[in-house]
């Protein structure tokens, strides 16, 4: 392997345990890590608390690019995956750079997930799933009094608890759509609910949102089929999906995320998907399922990079659920 | 106001504008109220390939040399970038056109050498051209406009600049060059309005606006024309051939001639022949040239005929390293050339003394009638400073003639061996003055003579002569004199703005370091530098060249072996690599 290049496509906990452990199980071998997002690896889930001011920004990172360059991984910050070409091995950066690979690791992550119906009101929501997300967060949250919540996925709660914390009156909408990738029902509605109301929120329920309009001297209208709401920001949070879309083009099988085996191969040689991008085939329920959470995200990295260097290992997941016909393995869920 | 120090580079291949680019960025940033130094590197070939790279160091405090590191880089082709990135500080900040024609390899492009903790901007330099103009020739103007938006620098400076350069192209030219310089400013400012640098409060920025921006070729070319330069006779070399340039274009207006000779000898016979008439000539050349012109200037020693000669020097030996800059002339300058030939050699450290001391060179070669060796580098005559108005000294510019008086109307002796050596000087034409004038070794009165004892006293005559010139060359300077030095710093030409800010930068870390720039290189005041010297206990000499050429000419009047810093990189010796210097023979004494 001396002489070829591997390369890790994303440095979410996946990506990043991906290119760690190809670096100690290939030393000679040349590994370049390209990330979207400027600065190292972090922790999304932390992001809550960074904007609250209980962590520092720098805390949010466990590894940084001078790590990188220790290791003798080459990380390329800031840098966009546009096209990837399986059958010449190149992989096309937003900057119209071309890269050649022997090995591939693709690990995008997710992006936000936002409803069909919601798409619309894009520009007047905001969501949480990078630093630059939660920066401007912070921003925001410089002169706003009230928030509403929408979508009411894991990362939701955290960030309610953290708001409270900075004295920010909160509005929480729970619908159908909301617990998302957990099965709403009627019993954890009213235990959430009853929860947020302790604490001090006011919790909405409605069935759809019919319209949302910015108010001239700033903030949002929303109108719902029971209500209607003025507040400064609107969050929605409806959990995450794979963020593959450039990839329709290139050959990979692309279901919700890209289709790999149990062994995480796309079924091209070489080239591999992991993390919260891939969609993992599983032969006892005949199906596919996907990964969401940090815990899940480090250990398909490594499995990807130990069977790229040869290694014959299944990605097995500690528990498959099945949610409105999407099976996944979720450690968030299991946190809850 | 925080203290304000900025290297930006502009890269890119010949054919792309990066010297124009450079020229612009100058123009604008000398305006903007920073002080400025600036200077181009180029490929030797006339064009189609090779790297262009130019660097300005701007500042809101006076300045004496380019910086070590680049701060901003702005690459207007990724291959030829590359070479850029180990001179990039750590947190650099680099604008690339990030939508190029055609796809980049990796092992062409430029990112995959930047690091994580740099600060990268992609604007499609090309493309914002190409839709402002119809053209991607406009891609550096679009460049330019992206670095004023990132900085926050305001647009009137470039628009002023851009004028300037393209006015006389007419409408259409200047439009579509303000044009994508706007598309350039529009893009950067909407794409990263939230990471704008804002660097420049106009105004504030403590230079004053009656600041000048010239080169030193432009410098020592003004001075020749305020002198009131009546020839000037050259040969097309780099990196003296601005200086022919500029006369040509500004020496007629002041009733001046320019000749472009066959060759250097020429050159140099040409400016004999002018002087022995009694007219101001100059010529220009670099090493090779100077190399042709060394027998006449030996010529000029013996028939004691005024000339003055600009060596910028470049890279040697022989044609060498033509657009790379070195100090590897010191020695042909002073001793070359066929017998005892001794001549004087100035070296000006900047633009300004650039212009000075070539003003001086006329007046110090009519009262000496000797070749006056005006010995420049590539850096110092390409480079760009922003400086107070050039005004020449009424003293400097009179005439230096010393005329032999009525009473030795008709027994004139042309070489009379007076107390001074100098022998005054009669022109051809003044009746009753006739004298003889040879290359032969000659009595006082002109007629060959080889006798042992002419051959002594003439040779002596001349030497005394030049010594004697010692009182009205430029001294050595030190700066911020101190009564003892754990090290002292000799410097000359333009290594000398490097060290003044090394032994700056020593003094921060606690080093005794003293500096001395020799303008004078020969004759030398070697009292003074001597007593420099003794205030010193090491004494370092650094010079762009293999042999340590003036360590090797006064090296001699230090009381222990002087330690030499030779670099022959074709590039200018920064502060850093001296102050490592320095630290490596301070670090050694204290383990001694």
């Amino acid at each position: 392997m001396k002489d070829q290049h591997f390369v890790v496509i994303g440095n979410g906990p996946a990506g990043n345990e991906a290119a760690l452990t190809l670096r100690s199980h290939a030393r000679d071998t040349r590994i370049t890590l390209i990330s979207k997002e400027s600065g190292g690896c972090y922790q999304p889930h932390l992001l809550p608390s960074f904007i609250s001011g209980n962590l520092a920004e720098e805390n949010l990172y466990v590894f940084s690019p001078s790590s990188y360059k220790e290791l003798g991984i080459k990380f390329r910050s800031g840098q966009e995956v546009v096209d990837l070409d399986l059958r010449t091995r190149e992989i096309y950066l937003d900057h119209r750079e071309v890269i050649k690979y022997d090995g591939l690791i693709i690990s995008l992550g997710g992006k936000p997930r936002i409803p069909e119906n919601l798409e619309v009101f894009n520009d007047l929501m905001l969501t949480l799933k990078t630093i630059h997300d939660a920066k401007i967060w912070l921003k925001r949250l410089k002169r706003a009094e009230t928030v509403l919540m929408i979508g009411g996925d894991l990362t939701s709660l955290s960030f309610t608890s953290q708001l409270l914390k900075m004295d920010k009156k909160i509005f929480f909408a729970l619908n159908e759509e909301a617990f998302w990738p957990m099965r709403f029902s009627e019993t954890l509605h009213d235990e959430v609910a009853e929860k947020l109301v302790q604490k001090g929120v006011t919790v909405l329920d409605y069935s759809r949102i019919k319209s949302m309009n910015s108010l001239p001297k700033g903030g949002v209208e929303v109108h719902t089929d029971h209500q209607t709401v003025c507040t400064d920001i609107v969050g929605a949070f409806f959990g995450l999906v794979p963020d593959v879309g450039f990839l329709a083009r290139s050959g990979l099988k692309i279901d919700r995320g890209i289709l790999v085996d149990e062994y995480l191969n796309t079924g091209y040689k070489g080239v591999y998907a992991t993390g919260d991008c891939a969609q993992v085939y599983h032969p006892e329920i005949n199906d596919y399922w996907v990964s969401i959470g940090h815990d899940n995200a480090v250990a398909l990295g490594k499995t990807a990079a130990l069977n790229l260097v040869g290694e014959h290992i299944k990605a097995e997941p500690e528990c498959i659920f099945n949610v409105n016909g999407f099976c996944t393995n979720s450690s968030w869920w299991m946190e809850f | 106001m925080s203290s304000i120090d900025l290297t930006i580079e502009i890269c890119g291949m010949s054919g792309d504008g990066t010297i124009a680019a450079g020229l612009l960025l100058n123009e604008a940033l000398s305006a903007a109220g920073f002080s400025l130094m600036a200077l181009d590197s180029y490929p030797a070939e006339i064009r189609g390939f090779g790297r262009c790279v130019t660097r300005t160091r701007i500042s809101n405090k006076e300045m004496t040399a380019l910086s070590h590191k680049t701060n901003v880089l702005i690459s207007l082709d990724d291959e030829q970038s590359r070479s850029r990135v180990p001179f990039l500080t750590e947190d650099a900040v680099i604008l690339f056109d990030n939508r190029p024609v055609v796809y980049i390899g990796e092992d062409k492009a430029l990112l995959p050498l930047l690091e994580p903790e740099m600060n990268i901007f992609g604007i499609p330099f090309g493309d914002l051209a190409s839709q402002a103009s119809g053209s991607r020739r406009g891609k550096n103007l679009a460049a330019l406009g992206g670095f004023a938006a990132l900085f926050g620098i305001p647009a009137e400076p470039f628009y002023a600049a851009i004028k300037k350069k393209f006015q006389a192209k007419g409408e259409k030219v200047l439009d579509a060059n303000l044009k994508c310089f706007d598309a350039g400013m529009e893009f950067g400012a909407r794409t990263y309005k939230n990471k704008l640098q804002k660097i420049i409060q106009p105004g504030t920025n403590g230079v004053s606006s009656e600041k000048q921006l010239v080169s030193g070729n432009v410098a020592v070319s003004t001075a020749a024309i305020d002198a009131g330069l009546a020839l000037y006779f050259g040969y097309p070399i780099t990196p003296a051939t601005p200086i022919m340039e500029h006369l040509a274009r500004y020496l007629p207006e002041k009733g001046g001639k320019i000749m472009q000779m066959e060759d250097e000898i020429s050159s140099i016979g040409g400016v004999l022949g002018s002087y022995f008439a009694g007219k101001r000539a100059m010529t220009a050349t670099s090493g090779p040239g100077f190399a042709l012109m060394t027998e006449l200037i030996a010529h000029a020693t013996v028939t004691e005929i005024p000339a003055v000669i600009i060596n910028a020097q470049r890279g040697g030996p022989a044609t060498g390293l033509p657009t790379k800059t070195e100090q590897s002339d010191l020695q042909a300058a002073v001793f070359g050339g066929p017998g005892d030939s001794a001549r004087i050699v100035i070296a000006p450290s900047n633009v300004n003394e650039c212009y000075y001391f070539t003003l001086k060179s006329f007046q110090l070669a009519e009262r000496y009638q000797t070749p006056v060796i005006v010995l420049t580098d590539f850096f110092l005559n390409n480079r760009v400073e922003n400086i107070d108005p050039l005004k020449a000294p009424e003293g400097d510019i009179k005439d230096g003639n010393i005329l032999p008086d009525e009473s030795k109307k008709d027994k004139y002796l042309r070489y009379e061996n007076t107390e001074t050596g100098i022998s005054p000087r009669a022109l051809p034409g003044m009746e009753g003055y006739i004298f003889a004038s040879t290359g032969l070794e000659h009595t006082e009165k002109g007629v060959p003579d080889y006798t042992a004892q002419i051959h002594m006293m003439m040779s002596e005559k001349r030497h005394r002569k030049i010594m004697n010139a010692l009182k009205d060359l430029p001294e050595p300077k030190e700066y911020d004199p101190e009564d003892e030095y754990d090290i002292g710093i000799i410097a000359w030409g333009s290594t000398s703005g490097a060290a003044i800010e090394a032994a700056g930068l020593a003094r921060e870390r606690g080093i005794k370091a003293g500096m001395l720039k020799i303008g004078s290189i020969f004759p030398y005041h070697a009292e003074k530098i001597k007593a420099f010297m003794n205030k010193c206990d090491e004494i370092l000499i650094p010079e762009l060249n293999f042999e340590g050429q003036l360590a090797n000419l006064t090296g001699h009047l230090h009381r222990k072996e002087v330690r030499r810093f030779n670099r022959v990189t074709g590039v200018p010796m920064t502060a850093v690599e001296i102050l490592e210097a320095i630290e490596d023979i301070v670090s050694r004494r204290s383990h001694q």
